[in-house]
């Protein structure tokens, strides 16, 4: 236990009176922080956060950085098709197994989601 | 913290909190702010993908060091097989690209009522204020009974001086010699690793010396994870060389005759590699935060891995009790998780009620070959748990050097997708 007085308000962050000042009104702070996130936040795209659970092998926005492909930007009914068939056929691999977590419907999400995102750079070195 | 809320009021002279009203909605021009404490896997992956999705937060990422030392691929660190800079992982570009505030310092302890943790910075002790704090600190080791000292005895389960120390006791091993290691009680961080490391260090032994044994002394009563890989590796691989006792939990350890007493029996070694039982890191228990049964691990809610105590704060990774294994694939899995629940809470949402994680371990089984292990989880309202997916849960049929490959594909992917 560290007496309180050791501690001075952080330079690199917020003020800390302006932290204080919001535990105060903690019973505003949902609506005021609606207010302020409509033009701060953008809804999150359906299809983002599970998608997002392919990064770890397939890269951030599904760009790999090497080895395994690059799954962004591919026609949707493709890459649905194909995750479909993934997630049924007898096991071969590592991607077949991953398959198998989701729901049709999820992986319907999930394609639509990447195949939103903008394809690989011509710049990159990725095959 | 003793600077109350009447203190603060009167600071500023202030006689109710109507009047804060209009102030604290003119105030929220100024963004949310996110603290991170610990920048591993889950920390470094929360503090990116916040940028990445949230818009106009600020994240600021605390880690007591200036650098990253990867556990992943740290088994053939210890073998001599890769550098220490495989493993090295740094924050420049999550402070240059994804725009985070990354500050090196110990998180000492937290002040929920207050909303500010204290850190000490460059000798320098410092109150940062938040909007939601997430702690991602990995493991503490829970020290065995007896003279144990990890500088004699290493674990080499936080990878850094640690992972080098064992490397150096294993190198200098000369024929003859035996390796004797122990694995703790489930459940403890990455379920395959200590089974992978026995691989590791028996296979770089029958390669480099002659005679060499290696004991592996499990605390559980079988092996945890990949049964089949790790079960043909002792049993083939290996035999005659490596032996597995299983209930062999320690009951004291003696560092400086690297000697280790078990419910199995007293075991010496050359190198003694104890690898201890373990919890969550230590600022969540001092937050009051390892709240599950056993009193190690942090209960949270896995729609947006809340503490229930304390729902501005959120644990996940290794500290965390949610049945989901301990590893880095995990860790960054629960991060996105946590990071959009963040951002929908910024909005006045709620959190995504159908959120999948995974986890993925590659294991190298020889210096050529490598097994892996998977598994998905699904959020199940029913039990508002995660529920493991049976189907999406399988080890590979056999160690093969297409595994190897992907191992190292992997860990380049899922280092950049935390860390870049
Ligand atoms: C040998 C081995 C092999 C492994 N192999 C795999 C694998 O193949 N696949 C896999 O997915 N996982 C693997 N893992 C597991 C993986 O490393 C962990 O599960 C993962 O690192 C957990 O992430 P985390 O964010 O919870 O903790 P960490 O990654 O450990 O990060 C915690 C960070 O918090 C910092 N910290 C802690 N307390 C404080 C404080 N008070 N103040 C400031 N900073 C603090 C630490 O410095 C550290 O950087 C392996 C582990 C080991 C030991
Ligand atoms: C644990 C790592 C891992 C995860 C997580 C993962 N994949 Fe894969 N994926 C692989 C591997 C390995 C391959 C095979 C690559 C190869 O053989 O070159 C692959 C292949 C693929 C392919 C190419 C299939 C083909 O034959 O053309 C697609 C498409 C794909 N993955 C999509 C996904 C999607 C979508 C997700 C998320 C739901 C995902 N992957 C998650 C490892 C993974």
């Amino acid at each position: 236990m560290n007496p309180p007085s050791r501690f001075s308000p952080s330079p690199a962050a917020a003020p800390i009176s302006h932290a204080r000042r919001r535990s105060l009104v903690r019973e505003f702070a949902i609506a005021a922080a609606v207010l302020a996130s409509l033009s701060t936040q953008a809804a999150p795209p359906p299809g983002q956060l599970l998608a997002s659970q392919c990064f770890q092998c397939h890269g951030t926005n599904g760009r790999a950085v090497g080895g395994f492909e690059s799954i962004n930007g591919k026609s949707a009914d493709d890459m649905y098709k194909k995750l479909l068939e993934m997630s049924t056929r007898r096991p071969e691999g590592i991607m077949d197994v991953q398959a198998r977590a989701y729901t049709p419907i999820q992986l319907k999400l999930i394609a639509t989601y990447l195949a939103s995102l903008p394809a690989q750079a011509a710049t990159s070195v990725q095959r | 913290m003793n600077f109350n809320r009447r203190d603060f009021l009167k600071g500023l002279g202030l006689a109710s909190t109507a009047w804060m009203l209009p102030r604290q909605l003119s105030a929220q021009s100024a963004p949310p702010h996110v603290i991170v404490i610990g920048g591993g896997f889950g920390g470094a992956t929360v503090a990116k993908y916040l940028k990445l999705w949230g818009g106009n937060i600020n994240v600021t990422l605390i880690d007591r060091n200036a650098q990253h030392y990867a556990c992943i691929l740290s088994n053939l660190v210890v073998t001599g097989a890769l550098s220490m800079s495989r493993i090295t992982l740094d924050y420049g570009t999550l402070k240059s690209k994804r725009g985070v505030n990354v500050i090196q310092g110990e998180a000492l302890e937290v002040d929920p009522a207050n909303r500010r943790v204290n850190v000490l910075v460059n000798g320098q002790y410092s109150a940062y204020p938040y909007d939601k704090l997430v702690l991602a600190p990995g493991i503490e080791f829970i020290p065995p009974d007896g003279n144990y000292r990890e500088d004699l005895t290493p674990h080499a389960w936080k990878a850094g001086p640690q992972t080098l120390l064992l490397k150096q006791m294993l190198s200098s091993m000369s024929s003859k010699q035996t390796f004797v290691m122990t694995i703790p009680k489930s459940p403890y961080r990455c379920p395959p690793g200590p089974y992978e490391r026995a691989c590791a260090v028996a296979d770089v032994l029958k390669r480099r010396k002659t005679g060499c044994k290696v004991v592996v002394l499990d605390a559980n009563p079988s092996i945890q994870a990949e049964p089949h890989n790790f079960g043909i590796a002792f049993n083939d691989t290996y035999k005659g060389m490596l032996t597995y006792i299983p209930n062999a939990g320690v009951l004291s350890v003696d560092s400086k005759t690297k000697t280790v007493t078990t419910a199995a029996g007293k075991f010496t070694g050359h190198v003694l590699n104890v690898i201890p039982n373990q919890r969550a890191g230590q600022i969540v228990t001092a937050a009051g935060l390892a709240n599950d049964p056993t009193g190690r691990w942090s209960l949270v809610n896995p729609l947006s891995y809340a503490s229930p105590i304390h729902p501005d704060i959120h644990i996940l990774g290794d500290s965390q009790a949610t049945g989901q294994p301990k590893s880095g694939h995990m860790a960054n899995a629960q991060a996105k998780v946590c990071a959009d629940a963040i951002i929908r809470s910024f909005r006045g949402e709620a959190p995504d009620p159908n959120p999948v994680t995974s986890s993925a371990c590659f294991s190298p089984i020889t210096s050529s070959k490598a097994s892996w292990l998977t598994a998905s989880f699904q959020y199940d309202p029913g039990t508002k748990s995660m529920k493991r997916v049976e189907a999406s849960f399988a080890e590979a049929s056999s160690a093969t050097s297409d595994g190897m490959q992907q191992m190292f594909q992997w860990a380049d992917n899922i280092f950049a997708d935390s860390f870049k």
